[in-house]
């Protein structure tokens, strides 16, 4: 047994898990609250990603940064949330509100339109070059040895730790405060919250910030992970996280975080072990995600829903 | 009954559609050829501006090194231009090589050129999967296409386009000669690792390097990614511990970057990585000493290199100056056909062939003239090692 192998693929699936988990909450709380999969996200992603580049240049580029490498980093991650909160936010408000009543396709249809208004209007202002994150330079990369077999960097840790915090914020937010009291309650039935005095259309709008600015972290931790952004990685991410919140069981905020780690943890090990590892790692996503609707189409974490004949 | 009904309207609307279908294709087919010969053969007076069609990436995955290209062709077009009584015009096609869609934006491109009339000579496309794919659109159409960076050794020698096809790069064949040979000869190195990108220039030249080195003795593993991936830990986890070199030939000098950086962190600095003429680029050779390349004998001390450097900011490019010398060449055989005032597709493609540009005037460091098969008689290759962030010949 290559033990090399084996942690090594287990620490990168967990890491691109933790970004795919970010994302797929996104997905999840917005299903979840309005029954709508919002296309856009994986773009709201990609401008998370861009927004923290710019920010990293304003402080000075990597390698002249005015403050200190990870206090840049943290600046990155807050500008970047708050950001696309607020994009969150006008892509709800505008896109999607107005068609609250309509057929569920409407807002399927104008989802898909901002995630093209999106992207084109990135290529746009951005360009279509990769923009280089340049992490090396900004905190210096280190790798740690435990054993002979397992090495993980600071970058990887900090990703998983990151990404496990913010799901604990994200998790106590849902169960233990009066907003998220309200989130839930307006999933579970949005006309008996309104008639009890919640104000849906905050709550709603607040769900979307708080997804937005969960994509936009995982883009910013792409960038500093991976080194490269551009301005199409929003549309592979959001399928993968639009994935990763089915396998969990859409609806779930715990089973959109196992389901990213499971399509991480996938993507890694299939490059690793099985034939056409790399080249068919997506092919394998996907089967997982066939697979699923076919013995469990509720999802890991989802539950079956009733309806009423 | 009803679902009856229901199942016999939709057999016959398929059965309609079907036959529509198979009646519009023998239509298009049987226009076709006449209308592709009639541009083909057309004759175009040869007015004071000369179009010609410009195929590369100017967005998409690619669009660094595509706007290299651009970039050189753009900066022979104003140097003809300011000493010619005639001018050039580029009818751009954004062929967005290594975007989701594949080659599906240079077929456009190329189908787009080819029905219009002006155009008497195309550069590139860029990809050597691109050149394969829209061959059938440039031919049908008569027009002869000059590529400054397809170097997939069969797109010259499978006989698919010639007389059509040219380029203004050494193939994969002799760039694979010379990288097994430095491997081996050296830096004696005897377990290498290829990563190739799953794209035709890719892979042909993988397995060209493959084969050679294995028939020297070498240990070669073997594995590939996808132009779209970002994350290169899975397979860098997968590469032996004892390897000693890492051969990417690849097309995104930014996707070189991201593989060297992530090699760094997971703790593999240390092994020597060495690219194709597609990573020939500030962002690949900034990653360290132990980094090489393969890229064609170009002189950075030409006058026009630091020129063009200064136009640009102190941006070199060398990747793309082999666009400068196709258009060169298209300029050249379209000069030529329109000795007599007109001009036509086919009487551009026969001077094409008889291009002759000397070692003097011609950028690559070396004369252009072409064999039988469209690729340059001379087509060396040399071998670069990074120092200090800058590519330095060394074979």
């Amino acid at each position: 047994m290559n033990w090399s192998l084996f942690f090594g693929e287990l620490v990168s699936g967990l890491t691109l898990g933790s970004i795919y988990a970010l994302i797929a909450l996104g997905y999840t709380m917005v299903y979840g609250i309005l029954k709508l999969l919002n296309f856009a996200h994986g773009d709201v992603y990609m401008v998370g990603a861009f927004i923290g580049f710019f920010v990293l240049q304003w402080l000075g580029g990597p390698l002249t940064t005015a403050v200190t490498g990870w206090l840049a980093i943290a600046i990155m991650f807050v500008v970047a949330m708050l950001g696309c909160g607020a994009l969150g936010v006008g892509i709800e408000i505008f896109a999607y509100r107005p068609l609250r009543n309509a057929p569920r396709i409407a807002p399927l249809i104008s989802a898909l339109g901002v995630s093209i208004f999106l992207q084109n209007s990135a290529l746009l202002l951005w360009g279509p070059q990769f923009r280089s994150y340049d992490t090396f330079d900004l905190i210096g990369v280190k790798s740690y040895h435990i054993g002979r077999n397992f090495f993980i960097s600071n970058i990887q840790i900090f990703t998983i730790a990151a990404s496990f915090g913010l799901m604990a914020v994200l998790t106590w937010l849902v169960a233990r405060t009066r907003t998220g009291k309200a989130m839930r309650a307006t999933s579970f039935d949005r006309e008996a919250a309104e008639m009890m005095g919640i104000r849906v259309d905050r709550v709603i709008s607040f769900t979307f910030f708080v997804g937005s600015a969960l994509a936009a972290a995982g883009g910013v931790m792409f960038g500093i992970v991976f080194g490269q952004i551009f301005s199409l990685m929003g549309f592979t991410a959001g399928l993968k996280g639009f994935t990763a919140a089915v396998v969990g069981g859409i609806g779930s905020i715990p089973g959109a975080m196992l389901g990213g780690f499971l399509i991480g943890l996938t993507e890694a090990f299939a490059t690793g072990y099985l034939p056409g590892g790399s080249t068919y790692a997506n092919l394998y996503v996907f089967a997982l995600l066939i697979a699923m609707f076919l013995v469990r189409p509720s999802g890991l974490l989802g539950s079956p829903v009733i309806q009423k004949v | 009954m009803r679902r009856r009904a229901i199942a016999i309207a939709a057999l016959l609307a398929l059965a309609a559609l079907a036959i529509v279908a198979a009646a519009s294709a023998t239509t298009n087919r049987a226009a076709a050829p006449s209308a592709q010969a009639a541009t083909a053969a057309s004759l175009v007076k040869c007015g004071k501006t000369r179009s010609i069609g410009l195929m590369a990436p100017f967005t998409g995955p690619a669009a660094s090194i595509g706007i290299n290209q651009v970039h050189w062709a753009q900066y022979f077009q104003r140097t003809y231009n300011a000493t010619h009584k005639t001018k050039i015009k580029f009818v751009n096609e954004d062929t967005m090589l290594g975007s989701a869609n594949g080659t599906a934006e240079a077929v456009k491109g190329a189908q787009a050129l080819g029905s219009n009339p002006s155009v008497l000579g195309v550069v590139g496309p860029a990809g050597s999967n691109e050149v394969k794919a829209t061959t059938g659109a440039l031919k049908g159409a008569g027009l002869g296409f000059v590529s400054g960076s397809a170097t997939n050794t069969q797109i010259t020698t499978d006989g698919t386009r010639t007389g059509y096809f040219f380029r203004t790069v050494p193939p994969d064949s002799s760039q694979s000669k010379s990288v097994s040979g430095y491997i081996t000869g050296k830096l004696k190195v005897t377990k290498v690792y290829i990563v190739d990108d799953q794209e035709a220039y890719s892979i042909g030249l993988a397995d060209e390097v493959e084969a050679q080195l294995k028939a020297k003795g070498v240990t070669v593993g073997r594995d590939g990614v996808s132009q779209q991936q970002s994350d290169f830990s899975a397979i860098i986890n997968k590469i032996p511990r004892d390897t000693e070199l890492v051969y990417l030939p690849w097309q995104l000098p930014p996707k070189g970057q991201a593989f060297g950086q992530q090699m760094k962190s997971l703790g593999r600095g240390s092994v020597k990585l060495m690219g194709s003429d597609g990573l020939f680029d500030p962002l690949f050779s900034g990653l360290g000493s132990n980094v090489y390349d393969s890229f064609f004998p170009l002189n950075p001390s030409d006058k026009r290199v630091k020129a063009f450097k200064k136009l640009h900011g102190g941006a070199s490019e060398l990747f793309g100056a082999p666009s400068y010398v196709a258009t060169q060449v298209v300029s050249g055989a379209i000069d030529r056909a329109c000795a007599n005032g007109t001009a036509s597709r086919a009487e551009v493609r026969a001077q094409l062939k008889k291009t002759k540009i000397s070692k003097k005037a011609s950028l690559l460091g070396l004369p252009v003239s072409f064999d039988k098969n469209g690729d340059m008689v001379k087509k060396p290759f040399g071998v670069y090692h990074s120092v200090n962030g800058v590519f330095v010949r060394v074979g």
